[in-house]
C-alpha cells in the first residue's frame, strides 16, 4: 500500500478537517457565483487558487515539523524583506500600498507574515523552552512589534492588529505572567488617545462610523449600511441563490471579496448563516483538538497561534460586515475571492496537519 | 518550566482562549440575529427602498377654448437643456460648453439659480428652455461630450393670442414656495409631484382643478448606479380637462379692436344666463411672458408702468359709476312712490337743497327744462336726481343697489374680484368718524361721491334690469354649475315690479334716441340700443372752476361710463364699458359699445 502514490500522498491529510474543509470551499464557490454576477472567469481563478492552496497544503502536510523548525528565522526574514520591498517598490491600490507584483501574480506580505511570524515566535519559544523568562518574553515582543510597525505603515490596520493579537497569544500561551498582562493592558488604554491621534484620518472615520454609521450614508458608513441591510433583509430563510437585490443590484460593494458574507446572509438568510458558522466552529474546534495532542512546545504554541489567526479573521470580517466594528480591509477565510488569503489560509491547516501527524517525531 | 507544567498551563490558557471563542462566535451570531430575525422588517423595506425609484408622470394640462373651439391656452412641445441640481455643475463650464450650440445669458442663469431656490421636488432643472430644431440637432450630434446636461421634452402652456384676453385666461408661472404651502394646506400637494407650473391669475388659476389632472407614476427597479432594471408598474396620468369658455373670441376681438389705445375695461354678457361673451381689461400684456418666471426688465415695465396693464380691470378696477348709477336710483324712487310720471320739475341748471342756500349744478349749462323721471334718464338730469336723492334718502336707496349687487361680488369664476362699495350713514361714521351730510345723499344720486363699482358689477346689475333670475351671475365657463355661494343679503328680483322696470327701461331706451345723451350711436343702427352714460369725475374742480377738456391732462380727465343692452325689446347682449379719462360717456364709450352690439347682432348671429 505504501508504495500506492496517493495515499502516500494524503496519508498526513486529516479526514475530518479535509471534509469539513472542502465543504467550506464547495459554500464558498456557490456564493460566489452569485456574489459575482455568474462571472465565470473570477469562478475560474478562484477554483485555481483552491487548488494551488490544496497542493501546498498537501505538501506541508508531509514536510517534516523539524524543518518548519529549521526554516523558522529564514521565513521571517525573508517575510521582512518582502515587507520593506512593499514599502519601497509596492504598488497601491484603495489608497494603501499592500501588493508587490511577483513575475505573474500580485502577491500580498502581510498575508504571509501571518504564518512566519507565529512559526518564528514558536521558534524563540521551543529554543528556549527551558528557560522562558522575562528576556525572552521581551524577545518575542520585539520579533512581533517590527513587522506589525510595517504594516500599519502600509497603512493596513486591519491586518496590523490581527498578527499582533496572533503573536500575543503566542507570548500569552508561552506563559507570559497574568500580572504583567494586567499592567500593560493598563498602559495601552492609557496610550489610547496618542494612539488614536496617530491614525489616519480615513481610519479615525471608520471608528466613528460605527458608532453612528446613519451619520454619514454616502460617506464611511455607507458601506457598512448597506452591508447591514443586506443581511438584515435575508430574513431567517434568505432570498435565495442569486435572488439578493442588493448584491446584484451593486448596492453592496466589493460583493466577492469582503463582503462576500453579506451576499451570503442576504441568500441564505439565518439558517445558512447558522450553518456556516456551525462549519468553522467544528473546523476550530478540530484544530484546537489536534494542538492538544501535540507534544511539544513549538507544535502547540504554532497550531494554537495559527488557530487563532484563522478564528480572529473570520471574527473581523464577520463583524465588520454585520455593522459590530468598523469597516477594514480583510477577506473571509475560505469564502472570500482572493488568491493569497486562500493560499494562506489552506497552508495554516497544512501545518497544522503535518505537525499533528508528526506530533511524536519532535521529541525534546 | 518542565514539559508537564508548561503542557498543564498551555492547556489551561488554551481553553480559556476557546472559552473567548466561544463567547465571540456567540456575539457575533446575537448580531446576526438581531439584524436578520428582529429587526428583518425595517431592513426588508430599507433593500427595498435602496432599488424603487418612483418616476412622477405628470398629467397634460387641459386647454382652454372660446364658446367655438378657438384655442385660447394650448400646451406646446418644447425642447429644453437641464441641469441635476444634485451633481452640482459648474455653470460656467456649461455655458462655455454650450457656446456653440446655444448663448447661455445671464438672464438664463439666474433664471436657473431663482428656479433652484424654489424647486419643491428632486429633478432637472431647465437652463435653458425653448430650443429651436437646428439647436436640438446639434446638442444631439454632440451630446457625448456633455454627460450632465441632459435634453428634456416637455409641454410647456402657450397662449397663442397673446395679449388678447390676457386677463380672463391668465397665465401659470412656476410653482413657489406659497403655492406648495397653500397645496399642502389643502391636500392637493401629492397632485403636483413631477408638474413645474400651477395657474396663477384668470381662469387658468380659478380652474386650476379641472385643467390640472392627476400624475400618474412609474415605479422602476434601480441599481446602485440608478440604471433601469426593470418597469414593475406603470399609473397613467389623468389628464387636465379641456375648458370652454363663453367667450366668444371673435366678438373679443372685435371688442378690443374696438376700445383702441383707450385704458379701460368692458365686458359682455347674455343677459338670459350671465354668460361672459367678451371681457376686456386694456391695456394687456402678453401672458407667455410669464410662464417660466417673467425677466426683469419686462417685470418692472409692465408693474411700474401709469396704465397698470397687470391689473385686471373688470373685476378689480374701482370706478365711480357716475350717472350709470340712475337707472337704479330711478327704480328705488318708484318703488317708493316718489317722482313716479306723470310727476315732473322745471330744470333751470342748479338744485338747491332744502332749507339752505347750498346749490348743485346740472351737468347742462342753463338746464333740461321741464323733466319727468323718464327724461331724466334720457337726458341724464342731474337736477332731477339730486332732488330725488334727498327726497328718498340712503337707506331705501341702499336696498335698490344691494338687490342688483353693488357693494358685493357677483362672484363670477375670475380670482381677485372686489366688491365695490355702497356708503352710508353708518359708514361714514365707522370709517372716518364723521357725520354724513345731507349735500353728499345728493350726489350720491348721480352717482359720485362714495359710491364705487367694478365692470362686472355694471354689467351684471344691467342684466338684473331684464332677467329676474335671482341666481343669475356672469360666468366665463361655458358648462357652468354655480357652486353653493350666498349673497351676504337675500335677494329676491322677483320683487322687481314690471311697471317700474318697463318705465325704467323706456328712459334707457331713449338715451340713443333723439335727445339722448347717446343719439348718435342710435342713428345707423338697425335695432333698438337701451343704453345709460356716465362721466365718473377723476379731478376735483375747485369752487367756481369750469371743466374744459381740452385743457386737462389726459390722466385727470374724466372716466366715460357706458351701460347698455340690445335690442331693446328682446336684449340678448348686455354690456358695461368703462373708458378710462375717456371723458363724457356717450361720446367714447359709446361707440365703442355700438361697434360691440353691431358686430354681435348683425354678423354674428
Amino acid at each position: 500500500m505504501n508504495k500506492f502514490i496517493p495515499y502516500r500522498l494524503f496519508k498526513n491529510i486529516d479526514k475530518i478537517l479535509m471534509s469539513l474543509l472542502l465543504l467550506l470551499l464547495l459554500i464558498g464557490l456557490i456564493t460566489l457565483t452569485s456574489a459575482s454576477q455568474q462571472d465565470f472567469n473570477l469562478i475560474g481563478n478562484q477554483i485555481i487558487n483552491i487548488l494551488i492552496g490544496m497542493g501546498l497544503l498537501i505538501i506541508l502536510s508531509l514536510i517534516d515539523p523539524k524543518r518548519f523548525l529549521f526554516y523558522a528565522p529564514y521565513l521571517y526574514l525573508i517575510s521582512l524583506i518582502l515587507l520593506l520591498f512593499v514599502a519601497f517598490f509596492g504598488f497601491q491600490s484603495h489608497g494603501a500600498k499592500r501588493w508587490i507584483n511577483i513575475l505573474f501574480f500580485n502577491l500580498q506580505p502581510s498575508e504571509i507574515i501571518k504564518i512566519s511570524i507565529p512559526l518564528m515566535l514558536a521558534w524563540l519559544y521551543h529554543r528556549f523552552q527551558n528557560k522562558i523568562n522575562y528576556k525572552t518574553h521581551t524577545l518575542a515582543f520585539f520579533i512581533l512589534l517590527v513587522p506589525c510597525v510595517m504594516i500599519l505603515k502600509q497603512p493596513d490596520l486591519g491586518t496590523a492588529i490581527l498578527i499582533s493579537l496572533a503573536g500575543f497569544i503566542i507570548i500569552f500561551l508561552a506563559g507570559l505572567s497574568l500580572k504583567f498582562i494586567a499592567i500593560s493592558g493598563f498602559g495601552i488604554f492609557l496610550a489610547l488617545p496618542y494612539l488614536w491621534s496617530n491614525l489616519h484620518l480615513y481610519q479615525q472615520n471608520r471608528i466613528l462610523s460605527l458608532i453612528d454609521p446613519g451619520r454619514d450614508p454616502l460617506g464611511t458608513g455607507y458601506h457598512s449600511i448597506q452591508s447591514m441591510i443586506a443581511i438584515g433583509s435575508g430574513g431567517f430563510l434568505g432570498k435565495g441563490w442569486s435572488y439578493g437585490g442588493q448584491t446584484q443590484l451593486d448596492f453592496l460593494p466589493e460583493t466577492s471579496t469582503d463582503f462576500i458574507f453579506s451576499v451570503f446572509g442576504e441568500e441564505f438568510g439565518f439558517i445558512g448563516i447558522i450553518g456556516i458558522f456551525i462549519i468553522y466552529f467544528c473546523i476550530l474546534y478540530r484544530c484546537v483538538y489536534m494542538a492538544q495532542k501535540m507534544q511539544n512546545t513549538f507544535s502547540r504554541l504554532i497550531t494554537a497561534s495559527l488557530v487563532f489567526t484563522l478564528f480572529s479573521s473570520i471574527f473581523v470580517n464577520i463583524a465588520m460586515v454585520s455593522g459590530l466594528t468598523p469597516i477594514v480591509g480583510a477577506p473571509l477565510p475560505f469564502i472570500s475571492y482572493g488568491g493569497t488569503s486562500m493560499v494562506v489560509s489552506l497552508a495554516m491547516i497544512g501545518i497544522i496537519m503535518s505537525l499533528h501527524f508528526h506530533k511524536s517525531l519532535i521529541a525534546n | 518550566m518542565d514539559q508537564h507544567k508548561f503542557k498543564y498551563f498551555f492547556t489551561r490558557r488554551l481553553n480559556f482562549l476557546f472559552g473567548i471563542f466561544i463567547f465571540i462566535f456567540a456575539i457575533l451570531l446575537i448580531k446576526i440575529f438581531y439584524l436578520q430575525v428582529i429587526k428583518f422588517e425595517d431592513y426588508s423595506s430599507l433593500a427595498q427602498n435602496n432599488s424603487l425609484k418612483i418616476v412622477p408622470i405628470p398629467p397634460i394640462r387641459g386647454q382652454i377654448l372660446d364658446v367655438n373651439g378657438e384655442i385660447l391656452a394650448e400646451n406646446k412641445l418644447v425642447y429644453t437643456l437641464e441641469l441635476d441640481p444634485k451633481k452640482n455643475t459648474d455653470l460656467k463650464i456649461v455655458k462655455q460648453q454650450l457656446t456653440n450650440i446655444v448663448k447661455i445669458t445671464k438672464y438664463d442663469l439666474k433664471k436657473y439659480s431663482k428656479t433652484l431656490s424654489e424647486s419643491h421636488y428632486s429633478t432637472t432643472l431647465p437652463i435653458k428652455s425653448n430650443l429651436t430644431d437646428v439647436q436640438v440637432a446639434k446638442f444631439v450630434a454632440n451630446k457625448y461630450k456633455y454627460p450632465e446636461i441632459f435634453l428634456k421634452h416637455k409641454f410647456a402652456r402657450s397662449y397663442p393670442k397673446e395679449k388678447s384676453g390676457a386677463h380672463f385666461i391668465g397665465y401659470l408661472n412656476r410653482i413657489n414656495k406659497k403655492d406648495i404651502k397653500k397645496l399642502k394646506k389643502l391636500k392637493q400637494y401629492e397632485n403636483y409631484i413631477g408638474t413645474d407650473h400651477i395657474g396663477k391669475t384668470g381662469v387658468e388659476y380659478f380652474y386650476e382643478n379641472r385643467l390640472h389632472g392627476q400624475p400618474g407614476y412609474k415605479a422602476l427597479e434601480v441599481d446602485a448606479h440608478n440604471k433601469v432594471i426593470r418597469v414593475i408598474e406603470t399609473v397613467e396620468p389623468i389628464h387636465g380637462e379641456d375648458i370652454t369658455l363663453n367667450i366668444d373670441y371673435k366678438l373679443q376681438q372685435v371688442a378690443e379692436k374696438a376700445f383702441g389705445k383707450y385704458k379701460g375695461a368692458m365686458v359682455a354678457l347674455n343677459p338670459n344666463n350671465g354668460a361672459v361673451l367678451a371681457y376686456v381689461s386694456q391695456p394687456s400684456f402678453n401672458s407667455n411672458l410669464f410662464i417660466n418666471g417673467i425677466d426683469e426688465t419686462n417685470w418692472k415695465r409692465l408693474n411700474d408702468s401709469n396704465h397698470k396693464p397687470l391689473i385686471n380691470r373688470v373685476v378689480s378696477g374701482l370706478y365711480p359709476p357716475g350717472s350709470t348709477l340712475k337707472p337704479f336710483v330711478a327704480l328705488a324712487a318708484l318703488e317708493n312712490n316718489i317722482r313716479r310720471p306723470p310727476f315732473s320739475i322745471i330744470d333751470k341748471g342748479f338744485y338747491t337743497m332744502p332749507n339752505q342756500s347750498k346749490t348743485f349744478k346740472d351737468w347742462k349749462k342753463g338746464g333740461h327744462g321741464e323733466v319727468d323721471l323718464i327724461k331724466a334718464i334720457a337726458v341724464s338730469c342731474d337736477t332731477f336726481f339730486y332732488g330725488l336723492g334727498v327726497e328718498l334718502g340712503i337707506p331705501k336707496l341702499n336696498i335698490v343697489l344691494k338687490r342688483f349687487g353693488f357693494g358685493e361680488k357677483t362672484n363670477i369664476d375670475i380670482p381677485n374680484e372686489k366688491s365695490g362699495l355702497i356708503a352710508s350713514v353708518e359708514w361714514k361714521k365707522e370709517k372716518y368718524n364723521k357725520k354724513w351730510y345731507q349735500g353728499e345723499t345728493a350726489i350720491t344720486a348721480i352717482g359720485q361721491g362714495y359710491t364705487l363699482t367694478t365692470p362686472i358689477q355694471l354689467a351684471l346689475a344691467t342684466a338684473k334690469l331684464i332677467n329676474s333670475d335671482n341666481n343669475l351671475r356672469p360666468h366665463m365657463l361655458k358648462k357652468f354649475n354655480a357652486p353653493d355661494f350666498m349673497y351676504e343679503d337675500e335677494i329676491n328680483l322677483s320683487g322687481n315690479d314690471t311697471d317700474n322696470l318697463n318705465l325704467i327701461k323706456e328712459g334707457m331706451s331713449l338715451v340713443t334716441k333723439e335727445g339722448g345723451t347717446a343719439a348718435f350711436i342710435g342713428r345707423t343702427t338697425s335695432y333698438d340700443i337701451s343704453a345709460k352714460t356716465g362721466t365718473a369725475q377723476v379731478f376735483g374742480l375747485k369752487k367756481g372752476e369750469i371743466y374744459d377738456e381740452t385743457k386737462l391732462p389726459d390722466k385727470l380727465k374724466d372716466h366715460a361710463l357706458f351701460i347698455a343692452f340690445a335690442p331693446s325689446k328682446n336684449p340678448r347682449l348686455v354690456m358695461a364699458i368703462v373708458v378710462e379719462n375717456g371723458g363724457h360717456g356717450g361720446s367714447t364709450a359709446g361707440p365703442i359699445a355700438k361697434k360691440i352690439f353691431d358686430a354681435y347682432l348683425n354678423e354674428i348671429k
